[in-house]
């Protein structure tokens, strides 16, 4: 399939030169208005903003006009914050004045029952007759770092300091909640967020169409957020398309299978089962919690994919040597059985407890710390470490940082955990970007993820090859 | 084989016989018992003659959905006179039998099922698992979106949780995998071929030495297609 128009089409959703806040007036609680002040007021925004209300009032320094034809300039970009009745008229206006991208952030569509889906269905039709893109309805907006583009509404000065710190994350998120979680969090971690999109009812543009979008840009890792998949066989071609790593949160596992289906089959296939299946077939990391949406794309940031599962660990605390191998045991991941070599290479150096996997070391100097790190990066039988350590000193953050470059040489991958001196940890990772995981078992996963990814990557180019 | 689901659809059946049922999947290829349909005592005698001793009889009926608990079901007839006495109790248990099936005993301890869903998002599903009188009870299944690719199925063997019986387990040989994957690859061609296909229910899938044998089917027509 050619993507190339679909993502034409995308572009003015994240890089709009104008756009109109339809709604937006001084009323106390204005939603609209929340838009208007952060664009003209908290991220100063490049392009042009208009508002439209009754009174044709002006909005936070946004010029006001009574309705879409009166502004008289090409607008890339309407927002709809009105009431749901209202909408559909609003959406013909646009396509009448050439508007061809409109966010409709109102709720009372799909969601709510009949009259709701009758909206809806209004709205698709006025789309589908002036060849429109929309997003929503039902739906928080979207950021973009990058572009210093926001219409989230009820925005707060988070975003003033998110788009000082452009990332390279992207997220498709079904409901707002999630994204006020990943944009927050990621602001205090290693990759930062580039854009975020919610979708809402996804009358029209879905998860699979910002799929193919975030192919193309310079996004590096993919997050989704879904509390449901109307579009499956979409979803799936669109992800085997992607090789950038693609991670899915999905709510609603609990859905039961059909009550009145007469197989065992059916009864066995809710749509959880179903979706999992499908996230194998198709190259999805499947996430465990939202949390794991922000946690682990830092994994695919610096660090080269694990393409085996010989896992070494390194620790400076054999209980954490110990847990982590635990941990490893209830993965596919296995514990790396390590030559001769490396063990007597170990066993050589100062302060090394044990010269087995894990290995444990107790105060020592960083040229040691270096060592081990090149001694078991280069054992053939080691695809990765769990480096689990103590930061005891500072300069655990300097030899960090020179492992990773490590990492890249051996094109093997880590993952970091400091289980103590949190002051010293917080500062590694603001001033050496340093892939510090928040606990162990986050760590672990981090490593299951990326050889989940690697293992992906292949299957995807096998299927492309087969499908040309 | 697609003319025997068209007419049953027209109908207006909701199931396929299990006889049905596995002409159907023995046409693609699938493995599944030898069997044969037999409308008198005298036919049933004589077909467990040539299919060879243990058989066993079963009432035969899209409407027999649940043959075991209808007592429709005898396993491990050991000669003719057991035959001919099974035949008369079966069809005195029920009316309206399309025959009395006989069938080869399959013997092996490793039991799977295969199964064919339409997910109202995904389209046809096809499942793998552990099978059995259990199955539901132990759930350990898993699911791939048709068609598949011969990897895909060969992933769905080694994720169950119990895929440690695929190997050899105690004195039987590895199942052959391949046989295995090649039918979930055909279910799914069937779903993705034939509309009027609801559902599938390929369940207990026994293996006999390596060799997975097709032992009760059930087919779920689409009752809404015309």
């Amino acid at each position: 399939m050619d993507t190339t128009g679909n993502n034409a089409n995308l572009e003015k959703f994240f890089n709009p030169s104008s756009v109109v806040v339809i709604g937006a007036s001084n009323a106390a609680f204005n939603l609209g208005a929340t838009i208007c002040k952060t664009l003209k007021e908290d991220i100063a925004f490049s392009g042009d903003v208009f508002a439209v209300n009754r009174g044709g009032e002006d909005v936070h320094g946004a010029p006001g006009f009574k309705s879409v034809g009166d502004i008289g300039r090409p607008v890339d970009l309407a927002v709809i914050l009105a009431p749901a009745a209202v909408v559909p008229g609003f959406v013909r206006d646009c396509g009448e004045n050439g508007i061809r991208n409109i966010v409709i952030e109102s709720s009372g569509f799909s969601e709510q029952g009949t009259d709701g889906r009758r909206l809806q269905a209004e709205i698709a039709e006025a789309a589908r007759r002036h060849s429109m893109r929309i997003i929503g309805p039902n739906c928080l907006g979207i950021l973009d770092n990058r572009n210093r583009f926001c219409c989230l509404y009820g925005a707060n000065q988070l975003v003033q300091k998110t788009v000082q710190k452009p990332g390279t994350v992207s997220y498709v998120i079904q409901s707002g909640g999630v994204g006020g979680l990943v944009v927050e969090r990621l602001m205090e971690d290693l990759p930062g967020v580039n854009k975020m999109v919610c979708i809402g009812n996804k009358s029209d543009v879905d998860e699979s169409d910002f799929i193919d979008y975030f192919t193309t840009d310079n996004t590096e890792v993919i997050g989704l957020y879904l509390e449901n998949v109307q579009r499956g066989n979409k979803l799936m071609a669109a992800s085997l398309r992607c090789p950038k790593p693609i991670l899915v949160y999905k709510s609603g596992v609990s859905e039961a299978g059909s009550a009145a289906a007469l197989s065992h089959t059916a009864g066995m296939a809710n749509n959880d089962a179903v979706f999992e299946g499908a996230c194998r077939q198709a190259g999805l990391i499947r996430l465990r919690s939202p949390e794991e949406l922000h946690a682990l794309p830092k994994m695919f940031i610096d660090m080269p994919l694990l393409s085996g599962k010989r896992i070494a660990v390194f620790t400076n605390s054999g209980a954490f040597g110990s847990i982590g191998a635990d941990l490893l045991a209830e993965t596919p991941l296995a514990m790396a059985r390590f030559t001769s070599r490396t063990r007597e290479s170990l066993s050589r150096l100062p302060g090394v407890f044990n010269a087995g996997n894990p290995v444990d070391i107790g105060p020592a100097l960083p040229e040691v710390y270096l060592q081990i790190y090149d001694i078991l990066l280069s054992d053939p039988g080691v695809d990765g470490l769990l480096h689990v350590v103590g930061m005891w000193r500072d300069y655990v953050a300097d030899v960090m940082s020179e492992l990773v470059e490590l990492c890249r040489r051996h094109r093997k991958p880590a993952a970091l955990f400091c289980f103590n001196s949190m002051a010293r940890v917080r500062t590694a990772r603001a001033e050496k970007n340093l892939p510090l995981f928040n606990t162990l078992e986050e760590a672990v996963r981090a490593l299951v993820v990326s050889h989940q990814q690697f293992h992906y990557l292949q299957k995807k180019e096998k299927k492309r090859g087969r499908a040309h | 084989m697609e003319e025997l689901i068209k007419k049953a659809a027209r109908r207006g059946q909701k199931t396929l016989s299990e006889y049905d049922s596995k002409q159907v999947l023995g046409a693609v290829g699938l493995p599944v018992t030898q069997e044969k349909l037999a409308l008198s005592q005298e036919e049933a005698v004589l077909a467990a003659s040539v299919i060879g001793y243990p058989v066993a009889l079963k009432g035969c009926s899209d409407k027999a959905a649940h043959k075991t608990e209808m007592g429709l079901v005898k396993l491990g007839l050991k000669d003719a006179a057991e035959v001919a006495s099974a035949y008369a109790e079966i069809v005195d248990r029920a009316a309206g039998l399309d025959g009395v099936l006989v069938q080869e005993m399959v013997s092996g301890s490793r039991e799977f099922v295969l199964g064919l869903t339409r997910d109202p998002q995904f389209g046809p599903c096809v499942m793998f698992g552990v099978g059995g009188v259990f199955t539901e009870a132990i759930r350990d299944v898993t699911f791939r979106v048709a068609p598949l690719t011969t990897e895909d199925a060969e992933e769905m063997l080694e994720e169950i949780r119990l895929a440690k019986l695929l190997d050899a387990f105690r004195g039987s040989p590895a199942v052959d995998r391949k046989a295995l994957a090649d039918a979930l690859v055909e279910i799914g061609e069937l779903g993705c071929r034939l509309n009027e296909i609801a559902e599938i229910d390929i369940n207990p899938v026994i293996i006999r030495g390596s060799q997975p044998v097709i032992v009760d089917a059930l087919m779920v027509l689409n009752g809404h297609k015309p």
